[in-house]
């Protein structure tokens, strides 16, 4: 049987069509690479100016005490790496248990944000029932106001319920999807999903939740690995709740602990205070490069069409 | 009725988690600083009905409430736009074809992690000091620069520098976003030879709209209530000469320096007013320029 | 695998978080239990804490809570607790705030106690009359201190100069910082410009022959007496050796950001209670000042109690918590563990036996202290509500003076009529 293969002819088309396109690829890969250079070089230069202030929290963080507000050098005269050994011990309670307090508030407020705030934009975002509009108003507006007005009418809620002093006031909002932020977000990304997904799934007789578990979140893995991120980050940060609700130093989490070495009107402890800040950061990072994986593996889940 | 329950019934049940803690957590508290913002509250003793005098007061003769709205309105006008920007532009950057992006995304988003620390409001005052880094800096361009952070007139844009420098949060959101579009579009887009700004028009604007529109109104609303990272660098009080009062700096203030939380409520809810006013501004247009793939016919 | 891994650990967290829920919850044991608050620092804490745990020991079945908190931090939290009728049983108190808390009710008095169970006899009556708020003891005085200039001696010497720092004068001390800058070539001032600082502007008033306040809570102080001040500093401004407008519009700067301790100034202004904190601070030697005085007149300055230990109108146990007060003041051991961190203790019995333990910047503190005792005047009278804010607006004012926004005299006039009117609001 005769192929094209063998016409003469048609063998030099092919030839000279992939020399041109071996050219077209040539160029077009230089000027990738010239792109991605470019790039390369742009984004290490703009890394030193936001690594600047990690460098210059780790100089503090081993520096004397009495060289941190006065030399404006990143390079200590003195390396005092006892900050760390020091900070660790430095208060009432060892740092240990700190972290092992924050980690059991932020675990849990972590948990209990993904879920309720995935249910909540669920329900906003596909499902169908009266007042939906209204009740969204009205979730928008617990978010615009501000914080320190409510906290004192809150804090005489959590009192009557006998909550002070424990982690319930921390810990049970979250799971009672109060972190609006991530309502919104969540809301945003589910609604960017097509929704003959739901129609379809519908007909082959899914329930809502399954529609919500089999499928809205598998496609939502960027938005919920944001939001994993975000909610771990701020809640690990989170000050003002703790400050106010809790009163036993045993209880304290890590950014709690942080404000007892500073005391801007007498004696503080500085660079222990910098120490313990860098290793309050180490969690943090750690569950962000585990997290952000998320956000990239969504292309192959979403690539669908 | 049984058509209006079995209609409802999976919305509410999804919604139940949420609607209980509305009605048992968070209502009771903002209801009850509504009520607050009509008496005179300081906090030890009951608080005393006075109608509307803390608006009046605040509207005709409090000279602080205006400056503090005029300091917040400037830092929103420049914050938001700067730090959206510069965080879809990053997004994009790291969006497409780089094999250390984990590595960048991390760097980039390191400022963002340091919040408002005691340590950045330390940098943050010694980098813009008059003999601090950043004028080092512009002496080499020939430039002598103010003491940024302690002048009234370039006070604020130290704290725009700021919010544009941690951008990690929209960015991320961003890159989320960028990633949920489906790549298949791009590909048939180059094979028709698109350009590349168009692909940014035509494809990435439009898919993004809904992403775009939620940073837009959480950064938003997020600059209003801006307290942290302020009341930590102004030592808590919006000096130089107030240039740094902020709306939330002023109100807590007044609540917890002052003892006047009845005063300090009034003051939360012209504010939850006019944030009110922007979000909704902000839904109405979103009409106009996102859309939602299930609402696509 | 993995799956066991994440079941186990949510699973002990689980268990941790509900162990950790209980045990914060206040216990049901017939135990008696009370609150302390105070605002501290890793130092402060660590002796604070000691001091608890000799008391426990010393009193088997009352617990003492020790709760604990930055300055900033403190007064959010001591503010949420009051309006929640959740104070402390005890807590520490300031001069500034104890009038604004006991004009509101949120104090007992501690008269009915003291001589039975609380045992202040042999103290100094004038330092413990600070705690007084209408003729009633409120604030049980755990540490005095008064306004001090801290200098550095390094600069001094390399300047010549061998003022005498306590009885200095009004007309000596433009010189010394003029002499301090040239010295230096300029890179170091002679002080702080103190124009916005109100703990000096009331000494320069007391030196003036006033008080800012009278009984009635009106301001007695005049438009002269605050202009003239700030009209000093802007002289010396002009000639540039104090610190420059820069520095000075920066309110209550941490003791970090302050002249001395940047380096940028030989002289800053502070309470004498912190010069341990600053000393830690730095690497020059320090020593303290007073005020520099008008000549011929009175020295303007007054020692007033650093800190107090109050008793709340949410107080549960009453007998547990004046017998942890006493033993706070009285108990030779736990008055030895907390020694000079919190100020000068006003019993003689106490300093004489801490006398001998002093490190050297205490020993400083304590000298300079007794140097002033026969200089300063009585304690002002208590001041009116709205104090706190006055002082906000002192500061605002000073600093558009320093910005050249508006002339001393007019700002001055300004000053005291605005000074009156949130005075009358706060009624």
């Amino acid at each position: 049987m005769k192929t094209n293969a063998t016409d003469p002819a048609f063998d030099r088309q092919l030839a000279e069509a992939a020399a041109i396109a071996a050219v077209m690829r040539q160029r077009r890969e230089a000027q990738a690479r010239r792109g991605r250079l470019l790039k390369h070089a742009f984004l290490i230069a703009a890394s030193c100016v936001m690594l600047y202030p990690l460098f210059w929290l780790l100089s503090a963080s081993v520096k004397p005490e009495n060289e941190i507000f006065t030399s404006l050098s990143l390079w200590p005269t003195v390396f005092q790496f006892d900050n760390y050994t020091k900070g660790w011990n430095a208060l009432p309670m060892s740092f240990s248990v700190f972290y092992i307090n924050s980690a059991i508030v932020t675990g849990l407020s972590v948990i209990g944000n993904l879920l309720s705030c995935s249910f909540a934009a669920y329900a906003f975002a596909r499902l169908r029932f009266n007042g939906r509009n209204f009740f969204f108003a009205l979730m928008m507006l617990t978010l615009m106001i501000p914080y320190h007005v409510v906290l004192i009418p809150q804090y005489v809620e959590f009192l009557k319920l006998g909550w002070v002093n424990t982690y319930l006031p921390l810990i049970v909002p979250k799971f009672l999807a109060s972190d609006v932020f991530f309502v919104f977000l969540m809301i945003q990304f589910f609604r960017q999903l097509p929704r003959e997904l739901d129609e379809a799934a519908e007909i082959d007789g899914c329930s809502p939740f399954k529609i919500y578990w089999r499928i809205i979140l598998p496609l939502s893995l960027p938005a919920m690995g944001t939001a994993a991120i975000f909610s771990f980050i701020w809640i690990w940060e989170d000050f003002l709740g703790p400050l106010i609700y809790l009163n036993d130093i045993k209880t304290f989490t890590v950014p709690l602990a942080l404000r007892l070495f500073v005391d801007s009107q007498g004696e503080s402890a500085f660079g222990q205070m910098f120490a313990m800040s860098v290793t309050s950061l180490v969690p943090v990072i750690i569950f962000f490069v585990l997290f952000q994986k998320l956000i990239i593996r969504g292309i192959a889940t979403t690539g669908m069409k | 009725m049984r058509r209006f329950i079995t209609r409802n019934a999976p919305g509410y049940t999804f919604l139940l988690p949420w609607l209980i803690g509305f009605f048992l957590l968070t209502l009771g508290p903002i209801l009850a600083s509504l009520y607050l913002s009509f008496t005179k509250y300081d906090m030890v003793s009951a608080p005393r009905w006075v109608g509307w005098d803390n608006y009046v007061y605040m509207f005709t003769r409090d000279r602080r409430f205006w400056k503090a709205l005029h300091v917040t309105f400037s830092y929103v006008a420049l914050a938001v736009p700067a730090r959206l920007i510069m965080a879809l532009a990053v997004a994009m950057i790291l969006d497409k074809g780089l094999r250390s992006i984990s590595l960048y995304r991390a760097i980039f988003y390191l400022p963002s992690l340091l919040g408002s620390s005691i340590a950045i409001a330390i940098l943050w005052r010694q980098l813009f000091a008059k003999d601090g880094a950043v004028n080092a800096v512009l002496s080499f361009v020939g430039i002598d620069g103010p003491s940024w952070i302690t002048d009234p007139n370039t006070s604020l844009y130290t704290l725009v520098v700021l919010a544009m420098w941690q951008f990690g949060s929209p960015m991320l959101i961003f890159l989320a976003g960028l990633r949920s579009i489906p790549k298949d579009l791009y590909e048939a887009a180059e094979i028709d030879g698109t350009p590349a700004w168009r692909q940014f028009t035509r494809i990435t604007l439009p898919l993004l709209a809904p992403v775009i529109f939620f940073n837009l109104v959480l950064q938003t609303i997020d600059a209003f209530k801006t307290f942290s990272s302020v009341f930590i660098i102004s030592h808590g009080n919006g000096a130089p000469a107030d240039s740094l009062l902020f709306y939330t700096v002023y109100l807590f203030n007044e609540a917890f320096s002052f003892f006047r939380m009845g005063y300090a409520s009034a003051l939360a809810w012209v504010l939850l007013v006019i944030i009110a006013v922007f979000t909704g501004l902000a839904f109405l247009s979103s009409k106009y320029w996102v859309h939602y793939e299930n609402e696509r016919d | 695998m993995t799956k066991i891994t994440r079941r186990t650990l949510l699973g002990t967290m689980g268990a941790a978080a509900a162990a950790s829920a209980m045990s914060a919850i206040p216990g049901f044991a017939a135990e008696r239990t009370i609150r302390h608050f105070w605002w501290g620092n890793p130092e402060r804490d660590k002796r604070t804490f000691a001091v608890i745990d000799l008391f426990q020991k010393h009193h088997a079945g009352i617990k003492v809570s020790g709760e604990t908190i930055g300055w900033k931090d403190y007064w959010t939290k001591m503010a949420t607790q009051t309006a929640g009728s959740n104070m402390a049983d005890l807590i520490q108190m300031d001069y500034r705030y104890l009038f604004e808390y006991v004009h509101r009710g949120a104090l007992k008095p501690l008269d009915e106690y003291v001589g039975k169970t609380l045992m202040l006899a042999d103290f100094d009556a004038a330092p413990l009359s600070g705690g007084k708020v209408d003729g009633k003891l409120y604030g049980l005085n755990i540490g005095s201190n008064s306004q001090v200039l801290v200098y550095n001696n390094k600069a001094f010497a390399d300047a010549g100069i061998t003022a005498d720092v306590i009885n200095w004068t009004r007309e000596d001390f433009p010189a010394i910082c003029e002499k301090i800058t040239s010295a230096s070539g300029g890179k170091m001032k002679g002080s702080d410009d103190l124009s916005t600082s109100v703990d000096i502007m009331q000494v320069w008033v007391r030196q003036n022959g006033r008080e800012f306040y009278d009984a009635d809570g009106k301001v007695t102080a005049t438009a002269d007496d605050i202009a003239s001040f700030w009209d000093y500093w802007a002289q010396m401004r002009k000639a540039g050796v104090v610190s420059g407008k820069d520095r000075t519009v920066v309110i209550n700067p941490p003791l970090s950001e302050t002249g001395i301790v940047t380096g940028g100034t030989a002289i800053s202004q502070f309470w004498s209670n912190q010069m341990v904190g600053i000393q830690a601070l730095m690497k020059d030697k320090v020593g303290a000042a007073m005020f520099p005085h008008k000549k011929d007149g009175p020295y303007g300055q007054y020692i007033k109690p650093s800190m107090f230990m109050s008793l709340t109108r949410d107080v549960k146990d009453v007998d547990a918590a004046i017998a942890y007060m006493n033993d706070w003041v009285n108990d030779p051991e736990s008055t030895q563990v907390l020694g000079l961190e919190r100020g000068i203790p006003c019993s003689p019995k106490v300093r004489a036996a801490l006398k001998p333990t002093l490190s050297d910047t205490e020993k400083d503190a304590v000298a300079f202290f007794d140097a002033i005792q026969d200089r300063v005047g009585k304690l002002p009278l208590p001041e009116p509500k709205g104090a706190g804010e006055v002082y906000e607006l002192f500061t605002r004012t000073a600093s558009e003076v320093v910005l050249d926004k508006i002339k001393p005299a007019e700002a001055a006039g300004q000053f005291i009529q605005d000074a009156q009117d949130i005075v009358d609001r706060a009624r």
